[in-house]
């Protein structure tokens, strides 16, 4: 059997004075959602690899920007490109993450990325 | 064999029997019947996905770095540029690839280190018997 | 419980993350992977890094309301103003692979506060910051800051009122942070060289605020190198 035949020039040919993520720029076609919509996070399965965090699984949160296109981290990080999708800013209300959260602090939030197809409209 | 071989491999049978699996049990490598979908979920989790678990505080350090761990991010970050790999297959290896034990048993960088060497056997530019080779030759450097 | 920190190593043993190291270094130079050139060149990039042209980002916003809005829309082409091209300062120029091209400038106001976490490994805006601190490697920080962050914050020193809004930014993908926060009172009619002297770095990760007088971070201990590398 022939080793594989790994094209490493691919990544530096399409990014080489753009940069990254700008070089999907374009490639994800219409984002299905929009700032200021309410979204909640997908239970999807994690086999392998995600850069979507457990504690964010189920939760609502509030599109706070459509930040970049690019491939989502689980095919990425096999160096599958193909599959561009909009990344969103979202923002938690920390009450909503964590039960025990205190009620003092109920304005409390946080914010993070995610690729499209972990979300879902609520 | 040396003595001092045989030495090393007693105190390394004395450090292993202390390393465990992420949830302890009399009994290792379960039948199917004794673990369920939560247990499956805890042990094929991915171990860079702390966020959320209690912990208690601890002295916040700020740390020399060493000569090794300067050349190691300068490495990972050079076979990146030239295409070896991307950031995030060097993250999915030396977070989660690793399992939980080296996770949180080696140094930051050690996993990179470790990630670094592997990538190289894996995508079949280097064969593990060069590799051995070469660490033989330079530990003997330093003989 | 095992100890929690084991003696260092004597130093004339050699370790093994040394001699893997110089093993793997080798092999990709021999290989044709990258050329030893290629790796002293990001040495010296490294070398230029530090927090000082956040500091100066901060700065310039804290004079030019119009510069701080460029600095909250368009991070990236902010940072060129202070001399950081997120795409072709460093060698490759496509960015660095780690830290991507996409900084975010997270604005704080009396009533909002950011900080800045990793939980899944430590992404960090080094190309306009420098090297992460090894407490926000930490798995500690990680996994504390974003369900207990006023907890963690009060241990930085920064106690915040309840009716501040704290919000922890997450960094997870391929944005990276730096925080703009509140320009503190008492620093009326300050040059940019000076509102920059006390935009520490903790003040651009989030942990502490500025403040007049302060030019440098609380005061840690610091875990000494077996063999240190001198930048």
């Amino acid at each position: 059997m022939s080793k594989p035949h790994y094209d490493r020039e691919h990544h530096v040919k399409k990014a080489t004075g753009i940069g990254d993520p700008q070089c999907f720029k374009g490639e994800a076609g219409p984002p299905k959602f929009k700032v200021g919509d309410k979204v909640r996070v997908r239970d999807l399965p994690d086999i392998f690899y995600s850069r979507t965090q457990v504690y964010t699984r189920g939760a609502e949160a509030t599109v706070a920007e459509l930040v970049y296109e690019s491939p989502a981290p689980e095919d990425e990080a096999w160096d599958n490109t193909e599959n561009v999708v909009w990344f969103y800013s979202l923002i938690f209300k920390q009450k909503d993450l964590w039960p025990d959260y205190p009620d003092a602090f109920a304005n409390d939030t946080l914010e993070t990325e995610l690729p499209e197809r972990w979300l879902e409209p609520l | 064999m040396s003595s001092s071989v045989r030495h090393k491999v007693m105190k390394h049978l004395e450090i292993v029997k202390q390393l465990q699996p992420s949830l302890h049990y009399e009994t290792h490598a379960p039948a199917p019947d004794q673990i369920d979908n939560e247990h499956y979920r805890a042990y094929t989790r991915m171990s860079h996905d702390v966020g959320g678990e209690p912990d208690v505080p601890i002295t916040w350090e700020e740390k020399e770095e060493e000569v090794w761990e300067h050349n190691t991010f300068v490495t990972c970050e050079v076979l990146a540029w030239r295409g070896v790999w991307n950031a995030e297959e060097r993250r999915r290896r030396q977070n989660v690839d690793v399992g939980q034990t080296q996770y949180l048993g080696l140094p930051y960088y050690g996993r990179w280190l470790l990630t670094a060497a592997r990538i190289l056997v894996d995508k079949q530019y280097i064969t593990v018997t060069e590799l051995s080779d070469k660490i033989d030759e330079v530990r003997k450097r330093y003989e | 419980m095992a100890e929690k920190h084991k003696p260092a190593p004597m130093v004339e043993e050699v370790s093994e993350f040394e001699v893997l190291e110089i093993a793997v270094r080798e092999l990709a130079i021999e290989k044709g992977l990258f050329t030893a050139e290629d790796h002293q060149r990001w040495t010296e990039y490294m070398h230029t890094l530090g927090p000082l042209p956040a500091a100066r980002l901060v700065a310039k916003a804290w004079l030019d309301p119009e510069f701080k809005k460029l600095a909250v829309e368009d991070g990236v082409k902010a940072s060129l103003e202070v001399g950081i091209d997120w795409v072709n300062s460093m060698p490759t120029h496509f960015g660095t692979p780690s830290d991507y091209c996409n900084l975010r400038v997270l604005e704080d106001t009396p009533k909002l506060k950011h900080v800045v976490v990793c939980t899944l490994c430590s992404c960090y805006p080094r190309p306009i910051l420098g090297q992460s601190p090894e407490w926000y490697r930490t798995p500690n920080y990680r996994r504390r800051l974003v369900r207990w962050p006023r907890q963690v914050l009060a241990e930085f020193g920064l106690q915040l009122p309840d009716d501040v809004e704290v919000r922890v930014e997450d960094s997870n993908q391929k944005s990276r942070f730096i925080v703009l926060p509140v320009r503190p009172e008492g620093t009326e009619g300050w040059s940019e060289d000076q509102l920059a002297e006390i935009v520490t770095r903790d003040c651009l990760i989030g942990v502490a605020t500025p403040k007049p007088g302060k030019t440098a971070n609380d005061p840690r201990p610091v875990r000494p190198a077996v063999n240190p590398y001198h930048h």
